[in-house]
């Protein structure tokens, strides 16, 4: 969309005056301003590892599957995160559900993601059909290896049961309370709401 | 010539050398304290209560890292050229008078009508007594005194030149390069605007030179004109903002020291830090009286005295520490064809100017307070001409299409 | 000469006997539709290809107002076909004299519309469990023409799934649209109707009698008709999602019929085969046995990279190397005795790859002997429809031949132009066993196992073989070099089916780790420099060969009939 002529307005260069030309009271004006930063600091710093940031509830950090009333694995293999997710970080092994799933035709055998590759867009939580994935606000990801760095399923489930019950090192609160659609489980066909 | 006491040259040369490097560490640390308040940080402080023992741990660093010498470059004179820098920035501080200081006493006079035998017996009376007193400089009374200190000052940009092209990294020569131009047409309006005061005092003494001060008034006051190109030009020689063009990291990486590392990189950075405190230190007593504060608030004698004269000193040239530190984060940096035609155009020009009135006044013996008013009129004079109506560089202005009428 | 006229685009259909969706396709306008298959009978059940209808006298057409199955009502000169698609015509054509109040396309469109919010009242919406996703019509003309919120407000039928309806496929009963496609597929072309509608209404479903599963030869075909996801191939199930896939035309190599295939690979790995309608070849359908017959193509135990044989052991060497030898040691042979030297040609070769095999042991000397590999036949050819006592039935609709290898014809006939006859393999080997055969190179490429076991009867001294193939057998285990072999889906070529047609074989997938495709090898064991280029070698063929002449042009997608 190009802007229209009438809402471009112009604007003409600031005219220097003889005493910005002079440079000497133009310099003094910057001085006052960076010695009253000295004098008057607004320091916002937050002291890291002491002081846990505050984070908002829709920060996009480390996913996490999540799990369904049974404690199943809620993902239903459908791949639509992985196809959504722009930095091909997420690999996933669909299979049959096991015979005792009634409700499930398919489930992933295994759900892998690169946390190293990942961009943390949340394209992958927005894609998802079942609300199975979701990034949580665990944001301190660190890793001695590569390896360590690649989440499997398993890992991915427990990063959920971390985040949903109370944690002793964030002062026992719950970071991340499962916060889309309950936590039934509906693969993909949810009956429509009755107006 | 006078003989000199070695063990107290010696002790004086390991006091003012651990003073300076402890001074050029917590400038580091100044430096970047001063720069996190100015942006709204903190700052180091981490090491140790406010972050005080962080020079240290800086210097543990350096000292620790490894010490990688890239295979391309020029072996000798890569680790020749940390040590050239360092030395020489050192050596340019062997003269300046760090505390009280008296003038040596001038060459035998007769003139006065006095017998040549008391001449002389006064007059070594007076080198004793010169001798005997506390000097606080590693070589005082030296003649050429501040024609030493730059001459030693300006070999600095051996030490750049030589890390530059010893790198054989094309960013490393472009910043040498760089450097040797802005240190070379720098030097012009630094020595100009000082020929001034030598004119004044007759002497490249400093302790003359302050001496002169103590009577007569601070030179600040007759020779403003002269300080505000002494301080530019001093900015320039210490490769400080808004004249960092040799190490611009947005151009060059990391300028001449792109390949340095570990405690080499160390001293390169240190070079510009012994030459802030000397430069620092001349500022101070060229151009306001060293240790003397106006109206007698100095005068006192014994131990008393000399503290309160260090002290007075030191306050002068934390002050103009400070400054440069100030100004850093005030002014933005210079293109390089800026940076040239400041001084070629404007510095040197006014030094002419400024150096000639002083000549006048000397020749018809006039006060010198009138150099006060002919500095601020040069001063306003230059600014109305700089800021007249220059159709050629009008020209040059890209025009602002005007703004159509608005219809609704 | 008739003319008629959809969506205002007059398409002349000559003589020919059309209905409405197969007029309208020949004006390139297409006509949504489930249950019609132009292979199969007209049932006009889904109801999704409603059309307007009308006819065009003096210039005004007199338009029926009712809306007409388009795949059940033959057209001829100047009927006038609306499409529920009308406001997406070409607008720069003249508007047809349609009545004053007549609104072009209204009725069509709504019609379908609510054919697809019927069909949707029970078809569950677990697109992203379900293996058709992608490709599946009902979600693509859902998307179309179809309404975006649904209005059921009752709970959906959801009918237990079949699996156990065959070993190959499984049945999403509550998926499934009743276009009976499947049902008419096992009854007219396979013939044995195993599947069939039980129930009535819409509790109405697809089933197999009790204890008689879908097992027919055919039966896979049933998973392409379906047009959602009701029949999904077990082979298939869940592997991939669709829209990863990329599709490739091939030719099966399966039997000499030839089919025309498309072959779905993602990141080299082949997961499904398809039939590509191709009437002058297989017609719309394949048998299971090449359908799943790429599987030796993933295999892990493949042979990929050359061998050669270290203190009796085979170890593995650089291609580059492995050329270089095999060079040498044939020029050698051919100094030594060029009547000793062999070059046996599989009938799963290209006709490029055993013309540029012939080309470089033959440049070098006449004597040279080219015979053609073992030919696999199993049992007789296999017609379909067959009843349900397994009788086949006339009209043949469908052949799965016993010959199981693509291109023994093309390979013959450049072994008749380059040598004279045809020698087949058990010369070879009587030749072997006499010690006549002193050089021998086995240009083999059998995914069946056991082509070369007669190799285990074989012990020959001071035999110089070479052989090219997937997997170990007699014949490696006496070879001095061992070539990996590319598979179909690994080249570029031409196979030449059964009838004499040639059809082009392309790249789908890259051949395993040191894996070169045979045209590539022959070509640098002739020391005929750069890469192999199909086009280039399909000149010289026609050039040398003149049975292949057609082949210097450019081959049609279906193939060209070079008798």
């Amino acid at each position: 969309m190009s802007a229209s002529s009438a809402s471009v307005r112009f604007i003409e260069e600031p005219k220097i005056g003889f005493l910005e030309r002079m440079y000497i009271p133009a310099i003094m004006e910057g001085l006052s301003i960076t010695v009253g930063h000295i004098f008057k600091p607004q320091v916002k710093t937050e002291q890291y590892p002491e002081q846990e940031p505050e984070l908002p509830p829709n920060y996009r950090g480390v996913h996490r599957l999540n799990r369904d009333t049974n404690d199943r694995v809620k993902c239903v293999a459908c791949y639509m995160c992985a196809t959504a997710c722009p930095a091909h970080c997420i690999d996933i092994v669909a299979a049959p559900a096991p015979a005792e799933w009634k409700d499930r035709e398919k489930y992933p055998e295994t759900f892998v993601i690169d946390e190293l590759r990942c961009i943390y867009c949340g394209m992958c939580e927005e894609a998802c059909p079942v609300d199975a994935i979701e990034l949580t606000t665990l944001y301190d990801l660190t890793g001695l290896s590569r390896e360590q760095m690649i989440f499997d399923k398993e890992k991915l489930l427990s990063v959920f049961d971390q985040t949903t019950k109370p944690d002793p090192h964030r002062g026992n609160k719950i970071t991340d309370p499962v916060r889309t659609r309950s936590g039934l489980l509906g693969p993909a066909a949810e009956l429509p709401t009755v107006k | 010539m006078t003989d000199f006491n070695i063990v107290y040259t010696l002790a004086l040369i390991v006091v003012a050398f651990g003073a300076v490097m402890t001074t050029v560490g917590y400038l580091t640390l100044a430096e970047r304290k001063i720069s996190a308040y100015v942006q709204d940080r903190i700052g180091p402080d981490r090491a140790g209560p406010f972050g005080l023992l962080q020079p240290l741990a800086d210097g543990i660093k350096m000292f620790f890292k490894e010490d990688s010498t890239p295979k391309h470059v020029d072996k000798i004179f890569f680790f020749l050229a940390p040590g050239i820098g360092v030395a020489t920035a050192l050596l340019a501080f062997s003269i300046v008078p760090f505390g009280p200081s008296s003038p040596p006493p001038g060459p035998v006079s007769v003139d006065a009508g006095r017998p040549l035998e008391l001449a002389i017996t006064t007059h070594e009376a007076e080198m004793k007594a010169y001798q005997e007193h506390t000097t606080f400089a590693i070589a005082p009374g030296l003649d050429i005194g501040i024609l030493f200190s730059f001459a030693i000052g300006s070999l600095v940009v051996y030490g750049i030149i030589l890390g530059g092209w010893s790198a054989n990294n094309k960013y490393a020569l472009l910043g040498s390069l760089r450097s040797s131009a802005q240190i070379i047409s720098y030097e012009i309006p630094l020595g100009m605007s000082i020929l001034g005061l030598i004119l004044f005092t007759g002497s490249l003494n400093l302790e003359v030179i302050l001496d002169y001060q103590i009577k007569h008034g601070w030179f600040i006051l007759y020779q403003p004109l002269a300080f505000l190109l002494f301080l530019v030009s001093v900015y320039a020689e210490c490769n400080r903002l808004p004249f960092d063009l040799p190490e611009a990291e947005q151009e060059l990486v990391g300028g001449f020291h792109t390949e340095f590392g570990s405690m080499k990189l160390g001293l390169l950075l240190m070079v510009d830090y012994i030459h802030m405190i000397t430069t620092s230190f001349f500022m101070a007593i060229l151009f306001f009286g060293g240790w003397h504060l106006p109206f007698g608030l100095t005068n006192f004698d014994g131990i008393t005295g000399l503290v309160i004269k260090v002290a007075v000193l030191g306050f002068k040239t934390f002050i103009f520490l400070m400054l440069y530190m100030l100004v850093r984060w005030t002014i933005p940096r210079f293109k390089f064809d800026q940076l040239m035609g400041l001084a070629w155009q404007v510095m040197i020009p006014l030094a002419i100017i400024n150096l000639v009135t002083v000549m006048v006044i000397r020749e018809f013996k006039l006060t010198p307070w009138i150099l006060t008013a002919t500095s601020l009129v040069t001063f306003f004079a230059a600014a109305t001409i700089s800021t007249r109506d220059n159709p050629a560089a009008n020209k040059k202005r890209v025009v602002v299409r005007k703004p159509e009428p608005v219809t609704t | 000469m008739a003319t008629v006229y959809v969506n205002d685009k007059p398409v002349d259909i000559g003589n020919e006997r059309l209905n409405c969706v197969q007029a309208a396709e020949k004006g390139g306008i297409h006509i949504p539709h489930y249950c019609y298959h132009p292979d199969l009978t007209v049932v006009a059940s889904c109801r999704m290809c409603l059309v307007e209808m009308g006819d065009l006298k003096d210039g005004k057409v007199a338009i029926t107002p009712k809306v007409f199955p388009g795949c059940q009502t033959p057209v001829k000169d100047g009927t006038v076909i609306v499409t529920g698609d009308y406001a997406k015509r070409d607008t720069s054509l003249p508007v047809l004299g349609y009545p004053d109040n007549y609104k072009p396309g209204d009725r069509a469109k709504k019609a379908q519309a609510d054919t697809l919010e019927g069909l949707l009242i029970n078809h569950p919406l677990d697109c992203p469990v379900c293996d058709k996703a992608g490709e599946c019509k009902l979600q693509d003309y859902s998307f179309q023409y179809g309404r975006s919120q649904s209005r059921m407000i009752d709970e959906k039928n959801t009918p237990p799934n079949k699996p156990e309806i065959s070993s190959k496929i499984t049945l999403f009963t509550d998926r499934c649209i009743m276009c009976t496609r499947c049902v008419r597929f096992t009854r007219e072309v396979s013939g044995q109707a195993e599947l069939s509608v039980v129930s009535r209404g819409h509790h109405s479903e697809i089933d197999v009698f009790p204890g008689e599963p879908l097992e027919n030869k055919l039966a896979g075909n049933v998973v392409d008709l379906c047009p959602v996801g009701a029949l999904g191939s077990k082979d298939f199930l869940y592997k991939q999602r669709v829209w990863y896939l990329k599709t490739e035309d091939s030719v099966c190599a399966g039997c000499s019929t030839g089919c025309s295939i498309s072959a779905d690979s993602n990141k080299d790995v082949i997961f499904r085969l398809r039939p590509r309608p191709n009437p002058q070849a297989q017609g719309y359908f394949m048998c299971d046995e090449g359908r799943h017959g790429y599987h030796y193509v993933n295999a892990a135990e493949r042979l990929n990279r050359p061998h050669v044989r270290k203190d009796g052991k085979l170890a593995p060497i650089a291609y580059t190397d492995a050329v270089k030898a095999v060079s040498d040691e044939f020029k050698d042979a051919i100094k030594k005795n060029a009547a000793s030297v062999w070059l046996v040609l599989s009938p799963f070769l290209t006709v490029e790859e055993a013309f540029l095999a012939a080309k470089w042991l033959k440049e070098s000397s006449k004597q040279v002997k080219l015979a053609l590999g073992p030919v696999p036949f199993v049992g007789e050819d296999d017609t379909y429809p067959k009843d349900r006592r397994g009788k086949a039935l006339q009209p043949v609709r469908f052949t799965i031949r016993a010959e199981k290898c693509p291109n023994r014809r093309g390979v013959e006939e450049v072994l008749r132009t380059l040598q004279g006859d045809v020698i087949t393999f058990p010369k070879v080997i009587e030749a072997i066993k006499k010690g006549d055969a002193k050089a021998v190179f086995l240009a083999g490429g059998y995914p069946v196992k056991g082509s070369f076991d007669v190799f285990s009867e074989v012990k020959a001294e001071n035999l110089l073989l070479a052989v090219s193939d997937f997997f170990t057998s007699p014949a490696t285990e006496l070879a001095k070099y061992v070539f990996p072999a590319a598979a179909f889906s690994e080249k570029e070529g031409t196979y030449l089916n059964h009838a004499n047609l040639a059809q082009t074989l392309h790249k789908v997938s890259h051949a395993p780790q040191e894996t070169r495709q045979e045209g590539q090898l022959f070509q640098d064991l002739a020391h005929r420099r750069g890469l192999f280029n199909l086009a280039a070698v399909r000149k010289e063929l026609a050039k040398e060969v003149p049975f292949f002449g057609k082949l210097a042009d450019q081959v049609p997608e279906l193939g060209v009939k070079l008798v």
